[in-house]
């Protein structure tokens, strides 16, 4: 199988992973004044800092399997992950995502080597599942970069959609426009191999938003 | 299709997941809210409540004190109601599992969807049997307009039947057309007030959990489409509908 056409599978809205539960923090983010034309800095920021933690950590995860097979150490670099992603708010997100797509794991590729590793952990982020289940697809560790920065970017930018009113072209020119981000912040994880290289680049303001989501009681979006 | 077996005890069959759809305002919740109160003391009940913010109706379950807090789950939809009970059921699913983890002894766990058209309906892979409910205040005519849910959820539930002289409807004539409109599909025209209805309604619930732990329950997709015609749809939802008559 051709790792594009997986690509796409694990890139597509229509992966049934509940996606459409998820904002990026953008609800939080606008509910405290972010405006529509801010949105574009926010992707940048958020490619910045959360995002690549999270891309750090599926190019580890997919480095480990890849070097241990089933027996790849993945609670290590689940505490490396949480170490460095402050907020319990986005921490539960991450994982309820994780559960999200480790049903569809299981249910379509039980069989790999990074399947059997998850299984050693309780409750994985999504961005672990991610790198375990995108080692047992073949994919390789720059496109896993690029599928969790492209992933994060379009599901700010749909959520956008439902939080702001807005012309969907402009909103495509958004994402057209990060790219080049996107491939940059893939380009620094890509090569990354080991929990303690997962970079610490949390942002406080998001965080702090996040937190404050979650004891909302009326909000359209998980986190 | 869902897996009916327990994966702990596969003797035991897993709860029923039971849906209730409909239009905004017709009483979902208080439906909910009837069923715990009438049901609480003799099945063991959980709820999975899907709402435009976050948690109204779960806050309104709890505040009605019918069912432990614990066991009145909220799932946020992202705006897409109708997404979370048809195209991706993921996070009613989890929401559904992890209630019955947490109290493996559940006999039935409702799943509420976010008020949303008369279009909206569940996926067979998320409920085992669904109801779908109308209020006489929606319009006398509503019934008669059809759809999936109307013509074809597993019951077809008019609420608030104690409100139609103060809306001017012909609450006789209202149930008259929603039969008419689902063959021999069962109607409930239910009011908090009238006994005879609450028991038709608990009546039913008993029968439908009964064929599911008899393991006969054969979840049918009230679909989204028109039933007559040569859509794909057809086929499906009206194909099993003959067993799954009560």
């Amino acid at each position: 199988m051709h790792p594009d056409l997986l690509l796409m599978l694990l890139a597509d809205a229509r992966l049934p992973v509940a996606g459409h539960t998820q904002s990026g923090s953008l609800e939080p983010a606008v509910v405290r004044g972010l405006g529509a034309a801010e949105v574009p800095a926010y992707l940048r920021l958020r490619l910045r800092t959360v995002v690549t933690v999270d891309a750090g950590t599926a190019v580890v995860a997919r480095a480990l399997v890849d070097s241990h097979g089933a027996a790849a150490g993945l609670g290590v670099l689940d505490r490396a992950w949480a170490a460095r992603t402050s907020s319990p708010a986005l921490r539960d997100a991450a994982r309820g995502q994780g559960r999200a797509l480790l049903r569809l794991t299981e249910r379509l590729w039980p069989q790999g080597p990074g399947a059997t590793a998850l299984r050693a952990v309780e409750s994985p982020p999504r961005a672990v599942v991610l790198g375990a289940l995108a080692c047992d697809l073949g994919l390789p560790g720059p496109a896993l970069a690029r599928l969790v920065g492209y992933d994060d970017v379009q599901t700010v930018c749909a959520a956008a959609l439902k939080l702001v009113p807005l012309d969907p072209a402009v909103v495509t020119g958004w994402v057209r426009d990060a790219l080049p981000r996107i491939e940059e912040m893939a380009e620094s994880v890509a090569g990354l191999s080991e929990p303690d290289q997962v970079p610490a680049t949390g942002a406080p303001q998001i965080e702090v938003w996040a937190q404050a989501h979650a004891h909302t009681t009326r909000r359209l979006f998980r986190a | 299709m869902p897996d009916h077996a327990d994966p702990v005890d596969p003797t035991r069959r897993r709860p029923l997941r039971l849906g209730i759809c409909g239009p905004v305002g017709t009483g979902k919740s208080s439906l909910i809210a009837l069923l715990c109160r009438e049901l609480a003391g003799s099945l063991e009940l959980a709820v999975v409540t899907n709402d435009i913010y976050t948690d109204e109706d779960a806050r309104f379950l709890r505040s009605a004190g019918v069912l432990e807090v614990d066991r009145i789950r909220a799932v946020e939809t992202g705006a897409c109601p109708h997404t979370a009970i048809r195209d991706d059921i993921t996070a009613n699913l989890m929401a559904a599992e992890e209630l019955e983890g947490t109290y493996p002894f559940l006999d039935v766990v409702m799943i509420e969807s976010g008020g949303d058209n008369l279009t909206a309906t569940f996926s067979p892979a998320l409920v085992d049997a669904q109801v779908f409910v109308l209020d006489v205040a929606g319009g006398g005519d509503v019934a008669r307009k059809g759809g999936p849910g109307i013509e074809r959820a597993d019951l077809l539930v008019v609420n608030k039947t104690d409100l139609a002289p103060y809306v001017g409807v012909d609450v006789v004539q209202m149930l008259a057309d929603a039969r008419s409109a689902r063959d021999e599909r069962p109607v409930v025209g239910l009011s908090r007030t009238d006994r005879d209805s609450i028991d038709q309604l608990t009546a039913w619930l008993a029968d439908v959990l009964a064929t599911h732990r008899a393991g006969t329950l054969v979840p049918v997709d009230p679909g989204p489409m028109a039933a007559h015609g040569d859509g794909v749809g057809h086929g499906h939802g009206h194909g099993h509908a003959g067993a799954h008559q009560h």
